[in-house]
């Protein structure tokens, strides 16, 4: 009796074991606020390969900081979709495969995101290969241009005509608004909605070697004053002033006239909240001139995962023409120069424009941007809440000027 | 005779000793737990918060630099200042409200052990879900407290209660009192109790009114509970952070920066574990001397009855 127990459970062990072998479970991190298109691809993988992924996702502000203690608590995941800004910081930490090998042999290694790989090569080797690619661009509800006796079709083309429009939306109703942005201290959000109103105009919020803050100047000056009338008029909800970066979305709710969001939102929008009936342009500097933040995510594989042929499988299904046509429905641009123009064939024009911003659009490169920029401490986000919403525009600039330079300066 | 003393004395000692080893093995338990899991890790921060050390990559020695880097820190400064304040105030708030709590809940009336339940109901929720409950309260357009404002007719727009300084800050008061309160009476209850009544009874007789017998008889018989209540509150004040994290995420223009939300920041998104260990060491130091201070003050341990 007794032998026959051990026999019965050696076998369920065996084949539990073996069935373990023969498909890998690939634990993969996410940030929040990147919208559907990363979800959908993880779910059309899993629905045609034996080998599955388990998604988690992780507010967007603390990615940084779980994915460091995780890493020093010997947790991390197997891998990462890591905002690419942050992927020389990591590498030069020591905690990324190193996947130049294996990415020099892709056959279409040559038309992946340049800017993506520049960023996510260390000395010489690639540590991250781009994953997502995402601009901000310039959103208007035209029902609501409709409504308020706007010509629908006509995209604005400066703050004022924004400012304008901002106004008559309004008048609408109560719960009409003609503008929103997170201002509760969301760098995150602001760095890429708000600084291309003044890098559009030229100017630029570190210098060009990334050691000078050059916070303090007339076209931040001007594109501040321009947030702070429509504030100061009533045009943005009361809740915008504490968005930490929560509703960054808060467009898809068809009470929003206009708002500067990014490529993502558009797949949201097309796939999520069809009845809402928009335009996209480009978004305009405070004295003329247009501009982007080109953003996106790489794909970083944790240093000493047992998994990694399993991910490399992920990645090169991401290349393919199906994973690419998945996260260009959902409003992640093509990360393949060579299959581009297929990829989005069919898809929403709209997105046209979200390409199209890449030409005119900026990546600040910095170690320290968590630091600087996406921190909710950070003297960016503290900045441009205290800008547009203190009582105390100068005291806000020079204490983030000051703070911003310290910390670029203590950090070298 | 001369020879019974030593012999006499002889096991006195020996039963003391071995009375000793037997309390010892006694207090082992505890001790073990304390030794594990407070004097070694303080010991261990110690030893880090004389490193630079990052969270990725390996610490370095720097001596007392972290500690001298402190002292010119204005951000740990206006921390140490809105911490001072924030205690201040709400410590204050929460005995205005559990001492009326804990003489109201101490007499004997009808349904006093439902008022008891009620009012310490809010206590057994989680400081973190508590927040966030209170998150959705305040909130500006979904929430409670703006639209009943705005539906009775109080204020012309729902106010977004968490967008100022002050009104997100006397929110957070007004959380944490309804969080707290029911707890420090529950304490100040226990202190009331031990009053005997015949006390009482007998400055009735001599002519005190209610506040003289207050003033001068209850609160000095009180004075070692109030101890007990004013140290948890304040120590717990002072590390404050779950508040400050999830409802204002440091509140507008980080003006509500606590010297527990500082010390994460600089360990776990600025990386400086070394410098919050020096941080943590000193926010100890702080701790333990204001503790000293308030026993001190109340004169605790003094007059043994």
């Amino acid at each position: 009796m007794i032998k026959r127990l051990l026999a019965a459970t050696s076998i369920v062990t065996l084949c539990l074991a073996s069935g373990a072998s023969a498909a890998e479970k690939i634990e993969m991190w996410v940030r929040s606020g990147i919208g559907e298109s990363f979800k959908k691809v993880v779910e059309a993988y899993n629905a045609s390969h034996e080998n599955q992924v388990a998604m988690t996702e992780v507010p967007f502000s603390e990615l940084v900081q779980k994915y460091a203690t995780a890493i020093a608590g010997g947790q991390a995941p197997d891998a990462l979709s890591l905002d690419l800004i942050y992927t020389p910081a990591f590498a030069a930490a020591g905690q990324l495969e190193d996947l130049t090998d294996w990415a020099k042999g892709l056959p279409y290694f040559n038309s992946l995101s340049p800017s993506h790989v520049k960023l996510g090569t260390y000395q010489d080797r690639i540590y991250g290969l781009p994953l997502s690619v995402e601009t901000s661009i310039f959103a208007w509800n035209k029902d609501l241009y409709k409504k308020a006796g706007l010509d629908p079709e006509k995209a604005p083309t400066s703050w004022e005509e924004i400012e304008a429009n901002a106004e008559k939306i309004r008048a609408l109703g109560d719960d009409i608004y003609g503008f929103y942005f997170s201002g509760g201290g969301c760098g995150g959000c602001m760095i890429f909605t708000f600084t291309p109103l003044v890098w559009g105009s030229g100017a630029d919020i570190l210098s060009s070697d990334g050691k000078t803050a050059t916070l303090d100047t007339p076209e931040m000056r001007k594109a501040v004053d321009i947030y702070r009338s429509m504030v100061k008029k009533d045009l943005v909800p009361a809740s915008a002033a504490s968005d930490n970066g929560v509703n960054f979305l808060t467009f898809t709710n068809g009470k929003i006239g206009q708002q500067s969001l990014g490529a993502f939102a558009i797949g949201t929008l097309v796939t999520e909240n069809p009845d809402i009936n928009f335009g996209v342009t480009l978004i305009p500097g405070v004295n003329g001139g247009t501009s982007s933040f080109a953003g996106g995510d790489n794909f970083v594989i944790t240093k000493g995962t047992k998994k990694i042929d399993a991910v490399k499988e992920f990645l090169e299904y991401t290349y393919s023409m199906d994973g690419q046509k998945v996260m260009a429905k959902y409003g992640s641009l093509p990360t393949r120069g060579d299959i581009a123009d297929k990829v989005l064939e069919g898809l929403d024009p709209r997105m046209q424009v979200g390409i199209k911003a890449i030409e005119v659009a900026k990546t600040p490169y910095t170690l320290q941007f968590n630091d600087l920029i996406n921190s909710a401490n950070g003297p960016w986000a503290t900045f441009t809440n205290a800008a547009i919403y203190g009582d105390d525009v100068d005291g806000a600039f020079s204490n983030a000027q000051s703070e911003m330079q310290s910390i670029i300066d203590t950090g070298q | 005779m001369a020879g019974s003393g030593p012999g006499k004395a002889l096991p006195v000692r020996r039963r003391r000793r071995h009375s000793q080893w037997r309390g010892l093995l006694y207090i082992a338990p505890a001790m073990a737990l304390v030794i594990v899991f407070f004097v070694m890790p303080v010991l261990f921060t110690g030893w880090m918060s004389l490193h630079n050390w990052p969270l990725l990559g390996s610490p370095r020695w720097i001596g007392f630099n972290n500690y001298f880097r402190m002292a010119n820190d204005a951000r740990f400064a206006s921390a140490l200042r809105f911490t001072t304040y924030y205690t201040v105030i709400v410590t204050i708030a929460i005995f205005a409200v559990a001492f009326p709590l804990a003489i109201f809940v101490e007499k004997h009336r009808r349904f006093v052990g439902a008022y008891r339940t009620i009012i310490f109901l809010p206590v057994v929720v989680g400081l973190a879900s508590a927040s966030l409950l209170w998150v959705w309260l305040a909130n500006v357009d979904s929430g409670f407290i703006g639209p009943a404002l705005r539906a009775l007719g109080l204020v012309e727009k729902s106010p977004n209660l968490l967008a100022t300084f002050d009104s997100a800050f006397f929110t957070i008061i007004v959380m944490v009192v309804w969080k707290i309160a029911g707890f420090t009476m529950i304490i100040l209850l226990t202190g009331l109790q031990a009053i005997p009544s015949e006390l009482t009874e007998a400055a009735r007789i001599d002519g005190a009114g209610p506040w003289q017998r207050f003033r001068y008889l209850t609160l000095p018989l009180m004075r070692r509970t109030i101890a007990l209540a004013l140290i948890i509150s304040v120590t717990g004040s002072i590390l404050a952070f779950d508040q400050f994290y999830i409802m204002t995420s440091g509140g507008p223009q980080n003006r509500m920066i606590s010297v527990v939300y500082y010390i994460f920041n600089q360990s776990f998104v600025s990386f400086n574990l070394g410098y919050g260990a020096a941080l943590s060491i000193a926010l100890l130091a702080i701790l333990v001397v204001i503790s000293v201070m308030q026993l001190r003050l109340l004169r605790v341990g003094e007059d043994r009855p």
